[in-house]
């Protein structure tokens, strides 16, 4: 095999396949959000820290701004635009409008993705073990308090 | 935030990844990309090629030998280490793991990332030096061992020479560890970290942060006198950074060093 | 006024006492969620256009160099490169924006780009466009700026003596500088029994970092001249008032679109460098081009908060504890550009005596550049930097004369009986009961056990404090205060625009002229109108975010200054009342009676009293729209109501410096404990209270969520948040990694509690409260000095960012900072 500095990439985003063709430097965040038009992840720092752009990948939490497009490829990936359905949305995104877990809605996506991965993983997580779960996910609004609050509350 | 052109292929054998790395001075083994992806978004660094080791079963694993001996895929990750039943074989390293940056990190960050990048801030390198592990690097003639203390050569340089891999950590069974550290925030990066280990007969302490290797002391005692005279003899010169001046990174190797014994002699 | 308590384990405020009628007070679901929680929010960087071009900026390494040769042949040689923006073409194309001090800041040219010179790390020098991102970045590398290096200033104190100069169009670094002097601070001096000096305090440098970037797209109309901006600015009437000028155009061509931005806190109100540079390259492109600013360059060039210094404080004080006031030499650090800043010379006057009624208070106030990142109002602008220095001084004085912090603070503080209370410079606090929010506090944080949790803590090793910060947020401004640093200025008042219309299906529809960044205006402003015009939050349609073509701006129109809840709705209620007296007058003439017997009621105007004599909305939006024969010539309604609120303020005696420069002031007093590693230097904030006094909440949960998020963002400048410099002027600070903010695992768990003293200046008795006032800072400086210090004894805190190292040197060097402290006593 050879390395190749362009690449067609097929991915199951939400469902859905797409099959792009990609440089090999793309991001997978720009790659989704750019490429194709899934904005609702987003960026908000440039290491790695903030976890705006948190998606699932196969099943497991990851930030896409540390990854390149061309290592998703044949990958299942999973963002906040496939949490609802039909429009309704879900036990989860409901506690966090009920809490107030969200003010500007910049970090909201990332930080569901983060908390989809712990309830799923962990089906009463202590409040210890919420924070640990959002711990990569940055948020300069809210100060976590209702985030957490509405983790707990959709756990139960 | 934006890399500079690069070419990438994900191979999926050893012999493959050897060969692509081989093939050009510019290339790069990538495991979790949690430190090389940012180094190139950054542009601090631009590899020509990244060799993708993601596919290669066999790097990938967590075995506990008959003897006790863990023997770690240089692409398991932390959160594989922390999930592990055998990992339990020695506490330390999933409770270590367990207090990098955050889930995301700790799902795509590999041990053999770690200990391949040698950022002085680290937690493995001192963590592995301390209670002896050996990493094993193949390279197109063969394979050979190197022992922890002898692997970290300086910054972002290790025993893994170009063309070459790291495949997998060894580590002996055991309990009687302890790791220390002041980070920045819960989890965060570490203004200086010490890890201690009684479990290979005498005492051995190897502290992070302070200089571009992890530095290896062997007090003799656990006794406190013992453990500060060590550290005062090795003379550190730790960096300075916002985070801490070279006096409190000296001061701070004095404090966590003695809680590290401490706690590896609470758990011996 | 109501009062809540809040029992220890749950950390949220349980709400007691009545429920209020209506939707005004009740925590409705916000309208902004369900987009943003599906990810269906609009940013700017979400906005795409056919072939639009992204901008690179390239940036200056150097701290401050002359520019010798701007060179960007290579980059234009770089396929898929559109085009290149450099200083000389912008000081050609345009002129330098206006600045609001006096001579010599007055003098200061700033343009889009860097003319000439560089002034800072990361002063924009040149821009490329080009087809993609990556792009863009790699043709960024290829342009070639010839630098001469010059000498470089980075400490305020060092600038005041001009031997580097950064403007030489003005000749000095001191943008301003003034003497404030109220009362007879000599007479206090004379009359005082002890008198405490300090000799120096710090504010440090920090800032809110939103988390979403700044940034815009901008397209540019050929055959108008209209430029569209799809960005994140949170002011744009200003923005405005900066660009058009500059651009030489009339303000009505710069149209500002945002629907929803992540996070402001003043952070985004002076992006119009950068929005100038794109507005030229889409001009000069014919394309639209979009700049997505990176976190890095958000840290080193776009704005920091004020870092201020305070010297020579003297405190007279009398025997029984009565403080009579203060004197301060401050200067104050504005960075490379002052831009907005001038007014931060003035505005920490709207809180002079911060929570006190010390009526002799002298400021000599200096503001100087320096090379580093220009300054902005970050969340507390400039109030927060001043409040700090009033507890400090409190907790100081305290502490030096032994006597009991609390005892302390509530003899001097405002009294509740005396609001609403002039301050010794003419700003009137309207309402509020200081000595209640912090009897409630002190209950959230068991200060009855302190002792208790003082010896447990030593049992283990550690050391203990606990303290309390108290802190005001003054909002609406009233922007004469600006004419107290330039009389020239002709900016004086406060105002704020909201339409409200019926339409042709009797659809209620609200345009803002704010630019919410996460605030909820969208959901209190259905409340307001709800309210008034009998129907529900859910009838009422408040259009996102905002756009200037929706004709609901003014002036001062934005988010910023914890003015919403007065400003925002303040003309919310005056459009709807207005509007409510149309629907009632038009149905007046439908029904042939007064329109006194109409009432609103379930979306309805109806006869009071007769029911069946009713007219829904659709009926009165159809008539007077499409079915309008035979209405009265008279009948003045359009059923189309545009509202500017406009807040009573005179204009302020310039030459007393007196006057009432806010309308409204809340409350927040917070109490921190903090257990301290004395072998390190590490410590932890073990507990936290945080009592907040808004006056009349429109919204609960809002209001909460607000404290909470001023709450965290104080605690991570007085831990780990700082933008320091090396002495080269490189900012050490450029990112998340190193800039430690909380995240989920550093919150303390913390106990909220609120009274409501409504205020009786504004529509709705409520205060704008948004920014907090930085009561996180001001209590964990107090803690670490209560743990740290006894009275006469052990190390001061003097600095508002005290990290891990800088409490080990407070530990291991007390005499260092002790004498930065004496007391004199007669």
């Amino acid at each position: 095999m050879d390395a190749v500095s362009r690449k067609t990439i097929t991915v199951d985003v939400n469902g859905e396949q797409f099959e792009r063709e990609v440089d090999a430097r793309r991001l997978l965040i720009h790659f989704i959000r750019d490429d194709l038009d899934l904005t609702g992840s987003h960026i908000g720092c440039d290491t790695g820290n903030c976890g705006a752009c948190s998606v699932l990948l196969d099943g497991t939490l990851v930030k896409s701004c540390m990854m390149l497009a061309v290592q998703a490829d044949g990958a299942k990936i999973e963002t906040v635009e496939g949490l609802a359905r039909d429009g309704e949305l879900n036990g989860l995104q409901q506690a966090f409008s009920d809490h107030h877990a969200l003010q500007c809605g910049y970090c909201t996506p990332g930080m569901l993705m983060s908390a989809t991965a712990l309830l799923r993983q962990n089906k009463s997580p202590t409040e210890d073990e919420i924070r640990k779960g959002i711990q990569g996910n940055i948020c300069r609004c809210t100060g976590y308090v209702n985030i957490v609050e509405a983790i707990r509350a959709a756990a139960q | 935030m934006l890399l500079r052109e690069v070419e990438y292929a994900r191979p999926a054998s050893v012999q493959e990844a050897l060969r692509l790395l081989g093939a050009n001075d510019g290339a790069r083994a990538l495991a979790g990309g949690q430190t090389l992806i940012n180094v190139m978004k950054a542009r601090a660094a631009s590899p020509d090629v990244l060799v993708d080791l993601a596919d290669i079963g066999e790097l990938r694993g967590i075995e506990l030998g008959s003897d006790g001996t863990l023997e770690l895929g240089a692409m398991t990750t932390y959160t594989d280490v922390i999930d592990s039943a055998e990992a339990r074989a020695r506490p330390i390293l999933g409770e270590v793991c367990n207090q990098i940056a955050d889930v995301q990190v700790r799902n795509r960050g590999t041990l053999g990332g770690n200990v391949c990048s040698n950022d002085p801030t680290n937690h493995l390198p001192p963590l592995l030096v301390a209670i002896g592990a050996t990493m094993t690097i193949i390279a197109p003639g063969g394979e050979r061992s190197v022992s922890a203390a002898e692997f970290f050569l300086g910054v972002y340089m290790t025993a893994v020479g170009p063309g070459e891999l790291l495949t997998k950590i060894s580590v002996p069974p055991g309990k009687g560890d302890g790791f220390a550290s002041v980070p920045i925030g819960k989890d965060g990066t570490c203004i200086v970290n010490v890890a201690a280990s009684l479990d290979g007969g005498a005492l051995r302490l190897a502290i992070g942060c302070v200089d571009s290797v992890p530095v290896l002391l062997e007090p003799g005692s656990t006794d406190d006198d013992a453990v500060r005279t060590a550290v005062h003899g090795a003379n550190l010169d730790p960096p300075w950074d916002v985070h801490a001046s070279a006096d409190y990174r000296r001061h701070l190797a004095d404090v966590l060093a003695l809680r590290a014994v401490a706690q590896a002699a609470g758990r011996k | 006024m109501t009062e809540t308590t809040v029992t220890p384990e749950r950390p949220l405020v349980v709400e007691e006492g009545d429920v209020k009628p209506g939707f005004i007070g009740q925590s409705v679901p916000r309208k902004e969620d369900k987009r943003l929680v599906q990810g269906e929010g609009v940013f700017f960087d979400d906005v795409k256009r056919h072939e639009m071009g992204y901008v690179h900026f390239v940036r200056s390494p150097y701290a401050h160099a002359r520019i010798r040769s701007v060179d960007v042949a290579k980059a234009l040689e770089l396929d898929g490169v559109y085009g290149t923006l450099t200083g000389d073409e912008v000081a050609i194309l345009t002129d330098p924006f206006f600045e609001l001090s006096t001579p010599p800041g007055a003098n200061i040219k700033d343009y889009a780009l860097a003319v000439g010179r560089v002034r800072h790390v990361g002063d924009p020098v040149a821009a490329v466009v080009a087809r993609t991102r990556e792009l863009a970045r790699d043709a960024a590398e290829l342009v070639e700026v010839d630098y001469e290096p010059l000498p470089h200033v980075l400490d305020a104190e060092e600038s005041v003596k001009d031997e580097v100069v950064l403007h030489d169009d003005a000749g000095s670094n001191t943008v301003w500088s003034g003497v404030f002097d109220w009362g007879d601070f000599d007479a206090a001096l004379a009359d005082a029994d002890h008198v405490v000096r300090i000799e120096r305090l710090h504010f440090d440098r920090f800032s809110s970092t939103p988390l979403e970037c700044s940034g815009c797209l901008v397209e540019f109309n050929r055959g108008t001249g209209q430029w569209t901006i799809h960005g994140n600015h949170q002011m744009p009437g200003v923005g405005a008032i900066w660009m058009a000028p500059a651009l030489r155009v009339g303000i009505d061509k710069l149209r500002f679109v945002s629907q929803d931005i992540g996070g402001g806190f003043g952070n985004k109100i002076t992006l119009h460098p950068q929005y100038t540079a794109c507005c030229l390259l889409a001009r000069k492109l014919n394309r639209p081009v979009q700049w997505t600013e990176w976190r890095t360059d958000q840290h080193t060039a776009n704005t920091h908060g004020n870092e201020r210094t305070f010297l020579d404080i003297t405190v007279p004080v009398k025997a029984d504890g009565t403080m009579l006031g203060f004197s301060v030499r401050a200067i104050d650090d504005c960075g490379a550009f002052p831009r907005y800043e001038p007014l931060g010379c003035i505005i920490w006057a709207q809180v002079t005596p911060g929570c006190y009624r010390w009526r002799n208070i002298r400021v000599d106030f200096t503001q100087v550049c320096t090379n580093k990142s220009p300054v902005a109002p970050n969340r507390g602008y400039s109030r927060m930097q001043h409040l700090w220095l009033t507890e400090r001084i409190v907790d100081i004085v305290a502490g030096e004369l032994g006597l009991d912090p609390i005892e302390v603070r509530k003899k001097n503080y405002v009294k509740h009986e005396e609001f609403p209370y002039e301050t010794p410079n003419g700003c009137v606090y309207d309402s509020g009961d200081y000595a209640r929010c912090l009897d409630i506090a002190l209950d959230l944080i068991g200060y009855d056990s302190l002792e208790e949790k003082r010896s447990d803590a030593e049992s283990r090793g550690k050391r203990f404090g606990i303290g309390i910060g108290s802190t005001l947020d003054s909002g609406t401004n009233n922007f004469g205060q600006s004419m107290i640093i330039n009389p020239e200025l002709q900016f004086s008042g406060n105002n704020e625009v909201a339409t409200v219309k019926l339409d042709i299906f009797g659809e209620v529809v609200v345009t803002l002229g704010t630019v919410p960044q996460g605030q909820g205006h969208e959901t209190t402003s259905a409340q307001v109108v709800a309210e008034i015009l009998g129907c529900t939050p859910d009838d009422v349609n408040v259009r996102a975010g905002h756009d200037t073509y929706w004709n609901s701006t003014a002036g001062f129109s934005g988010t910023y200054a914890s003015q919403f809840a007065v400003t925002g709705l303040g003309a919310v209620k005056g459009a709807a009342d207005k509007l409510a007296g149309e629907m009632k007058q038009l149905a007046a003439a439908v029904f042939g009676c007064s329109p006194d017997d109409i009432e609103l009621v379930e979306s309805q105007a109806r006869i009071q009293g007769n029911p069946e004599a009713a007219l829904p909305f659709m009926a009165l939006g159809a008539i007077l729209n499409a079915n309008n024969a035979g209405l009265p010539a008279d009948l003045d309604v359009t059923l189309n109501v545009r509202y500017v609120y406009r807040p009573q303020f005179e204009k302020p005696d310039l030459e007393r410096k007196f006057g009432n420069l806010t309308l409204t002031y809340a409350t927040q007093i917070h109490a921190c404990a903090v257990e301290i590693d004395p072998e390190t230097g590490v410590y932890e904030i073990v507990d936290y209270a945080a009592v907040d006094d808004c006056g009349n909440r429109i919204h609960p949960q809002i209001v909460e969520g607000q404290v909470h998020g001023a709450t965290a963002q104080a605690l991570g400048a007085a831990t780990h948040e700082i933008f320091t410099y090396d002495e080269e002027g490189n900012l050490l600070t450029p990112n998340f990694y190193d800039y430690h903010v909380p995240h989920a695992l550093d919150m303390p768990p913390m106990k909220n509690g609120f009274i409501e003293s409504a205020s009786p200046f504004t529509p709705l008795g409520a205060k704008g409260m948004g920014e907090g006032g930085g009561a996180g800072i001001h209590a964990v400086c107090a803690a670490l000095q209560n743990a740290l210090g006894r009275r006469g004894e052990g190390p001061i805190v003097w600095r508002s960012c005290n990290p891990y190292e800088g409490v080990w040197d407070l530990l291991q060097k007390p005499e260092d900072t002790r004498k930065l402290v004496s007391v004199e006593s007669r």
